[in-house]
């Protein structure tokens, strides 16, 4: 149950109260012992130029993914980066990473291990579910809230979204299930010595400022919250003495659901931008942002 | 095949699992198609994918954006350099974590290092290859404790940039006909060294004084084969540079000096293994670094082979694509071909060479003679296909092609292999297998 968040729900922090309420039903984080879960996901390589196979999917099409380099969404990357800072600040004790999908999920899991996470889980959903069109954000925060419920970690940090789907859903449907506060984009993140937690958080309009009085809670880390290590060759040595425990939703059985919500009707590619024109004067140029762009 | 993958599997640790693992949790399926009892032969463990993998992102962020100056320039780039220490830990790749190394003790690793660096900047990876093979390797396989803790930790750091020197003004291919000495003076153990050394990567990087640290072999016998490895550091007085060499045709972004060594004294302790055996020290560094040059030629071809390809599927002539012709169909494919046949026989030799002991020399010189030539007919089908483009900087290829004639030169001629490898094969006189 998630009931040891009622205090969330206080929007004045009590300064002198170190944190403890009378209730002992509920959980007492301990900053010492603190357990960050880290999803991560496996997407195709920023840096990949992408092609469409037009006539997959009966028609509809998808992203060719034959020969292409994958690798961890750049957003989960952060976020296992986050973790890592707060775990040499001290903060910080475990850091689990997780992944929902298909066997290969294991090569993004072993680069948080080698970035430094400390053990991994891996939800191994079939093979002919792809992960960027039909395991969708309720399927997903679904198996995170069941991994969440499991390692009762005191902040789940993940990537505001996939590069793939674009979706931005799981976070705020994983909150939701776990009825935990979420701050999302976040560019900066305060861990204090109560459990509190200070999030700036980028909007369109500018920085916010958040402050969760208490932890756990659900953060969505954009891009400007930090830049990642590489992985260095012996991180990468001694990631291979660390576990990743694996649920294998196949022959365990789930209660989650794993069939796509949304249906992708078609998929295609951008119109190759056209060359420009040179115009001969300021009415010219009205002319033809008024009726050929069409913006004014 | 798939119904496998969703047997419950318990955390991976037994390679056997892990290498069964990796095939079926590919979500691509390679070029050729393969079984599920597919072994990967340029990836024989997980760690040598992570390895790859971790390089092949750093290189296409870091590596890449910075080599076509540092070619125009004829500079060094010491900052990303160094940031192969601190940030990838794989200058000491090979070393002993008691050293500051990474303990990867393996040809097939230093292959793909190579490999992967040499697809973007083989001038680069030649700075690499000097530092961590013919200096870091050498020393760890060859060194005293003593000489491993005093000078390994800097060197697989980056903090300081090192070298080997064993070619001279006037002999290279015959290395044994070496004229640089050190004289042993027995009064206070010491050795003093004279002479020059000629073409040594890192010799300089400043331009202005030399390197930090290099191997030099000296003659200290009477009999051809009576050489002696020394510990060189800079400063050491009479240790200076001779000049920078400078307008090479390719390997630009790697620096290449003369050094000049008048009195200089050495002390025991710097004597690396032991007096006169240094030739042996030298036949089983010789093996892994070529090994190292070949995997160079290897990346190249790579790169070249993909330029070609995406470019002949890009461009238009005639109303076809490129690729519809023949011709450019022949430069593609062949290079593939060669290329795949080049990598399988460096890899299959890489996982069966034990680094500490020599005796693979038949095939470290076979694997560097086919592909130091296959890289240069690759990177010159490249240019070709890609026509103007293909001629021009920015494009690269032309570079890769520059950089790939060395490959034929340095770290043993072409002639020397010829020689080495009828030696080794004259005392066949039935079958080869």
């Amino acid at each position: 149950s998630t009931s040891h968040n009622d205090d969330t729900n206080k929007t004045i922090r009590n300064t002198n109260n170190n944190g403890h309420t009378d209730d002992k039903n509920k959980k007492q984080p301990s900053l010492v012992r603190m357990r960050v879960l880290v999803p991560v996901k496996r997407v195709i390589d920023y840096a990949v130029k992408v092609r469409i196979n037009k006539s997959a999917r009966s028609g509809a099409g998808h992203v060719e993914l034959n020969n292409v380099k994958m690798s961890m969404n750049p957003f989960c990357e952060i976020a296992v980066e986050e973790a890592v800072r707060l775990k040499d600040k001290k903060i910080a004790e475990e850091i689990v990473a997780v992944s929902v999908g298909p066997a290969a999920c294991k090569d993004v899991l072993r680069t948080a291990l080698a970035m430094g996470a400390d053990r991994a889980v891996h939800v191994s959903t079939p093979e002919d579910l792809r992960t960027d069109y039909d395991l969708q954000p309720m399927s997903v925060a679904g198996f995170l809230y069941e991994v969440a419920l499991k390692e009762e970690p005191d902040l789940v940090l993940m990537g505001k979204q996939a590069i793939d789907g674009d979706f931005g859903q799981t976070t705020g449907m994983l909150a939701g299930m776990l009825e935990w506060p979420q701050v999302t984009f976040a560019a900066k993140i305060d861990v204090h010595d109560d459990k509190s937690c200070t999030v700036e958080r980028e909007t369109d309009a500018g920085t916010e400022t958040l402050h969760i009085p208490k932890l756990p809670a659900v953060i969505s880390c954009d891009l400007r919250l930090n830049e990642p290590r590489y992985a260095t060759l012996p991180n990468i040595m001694k990631a291979k003495k660390k576990k990743i425990d694996v649920i294998d939703v196949d022959s365990e059985g789930t209660s989650i659901r794993m069939d796509p919500m949304i249906e992708m009707v078609e998929i295609y590619e951008p119109e190759s931008r056209k060359g420009g024109i040179m115009v001969d004067n300021v009415d010219e140029l009205i002319e033809k942002l008024k009726n050929e762009a069409k913006v004014i | 095949m798939l119904s496998l993958a969703r047997r419950a599997i318990s955390s991976s640790s037994s390679s056997s699992q892990t290498s069964l693992l990796r095939k079926l949790s590919t979500c691509t399926v390679p070029v050729g198609g393969h079984s599920s009892n597919y072994f990967d032969l340029f990836n024989p463990s997980e760690e040598h994918a992570a390895l790859r993998s971790m390089l092949r992102t750093f290189v296409e962020r870091e590596v890449e954006p910075q080599a076509l100056a540092h070619n125009r320039n004829e500079t060094f780039n010491t900052e990303l350099f160094q940031r192969l220490g601190s940030q990838m830990g794989i200058l000491g790749l090979t070393v002993d974590e008691q050293y500051g190394g990474s303990g990867f003790q393996d040809a097939s690793a230093v292959a793909i290092v190579h490999e992967e660096l040499s697809a973007s900047d083989p001038a680069f990876c030649l700075s690499y290859l000097a530092h961590s093979v013919l200096f870091t390797h050498n020393l760890s396989i060859n060194g005293n404790h003593e000489q491993k803790l005093k000078y390994l930790p800097d060197v697989c750091s980056g903090v300081k940039v090192s070298g080997m020197c064993m070619s001279e003004p006037d002999a290279g291919t015959d290395v044994l006909g070496m004229s640089t000495t050190a004289r042993h003076d027995e009064g206070n153990d010491t050795f003093v060294l004279n002479g020059r050394k000629m073409w040594i990567t890192n010799g300089t990087i400043d331009g202005v004084s030399t390197g930090d640290l290099f191997l030099v072999y000296a003659r200290t016998g009477p009999n051809r084969a009576d050489l002696t490895q020394f510990v060189v550091e800079k400063g050491m007085p009479g240790f200076s540079l001779g000049q920078k060499i400078e307008d090479k045709c390719g390997m630009r972004a790697s620096m290449t000096a003369e050094l000049v060594f008048e009195d200089v004294v050495l002390p025991r302790a710097n004597v690396v293994g032991a007096v006169n055996q240094a030739t042996l020290c030298m036949m089983r560094n010789l093996e892994i670094e070529r090994i190292a040059l070949a995997a160079m030629s290897l990346g190249i071809a790579k790169r070249c082979i993909e330029d070609m390809n995406s470019y002949a599927q890009a461009r238009k002539a005639f109303g076809k694509q490129l690729f519809e012709f023949g011709q450019i169909q022949k430069n593609v494919t062949e290079s593939y071909a060669q290329y795949m046949a080049g990598r399988s026989y460096v890899y299959n030799v890489a996982r069966n060479i034990e680094l500490n002991c020599a005796g693979n020399g038949l095939d470290a010189d076979g694997v560097k003679l086919f592909c130091g030539d296959m890289a240069k007919t690759v990177a010159d089908r490249a240019i070709q296909t890609m026509g103007g483009y293909g001629y021009v900087g920015e494009y690269v290829v032309e570079r890769l092609w520059r950089d790939s004639k060395l490959l034929e030169i340095g770290g043993g001629t072409n002639e020397s292999h010829h020689k080495n490898m009828m030696r080794d094969l004259r005392r066949t006189v039935n079958k080869i297998d």
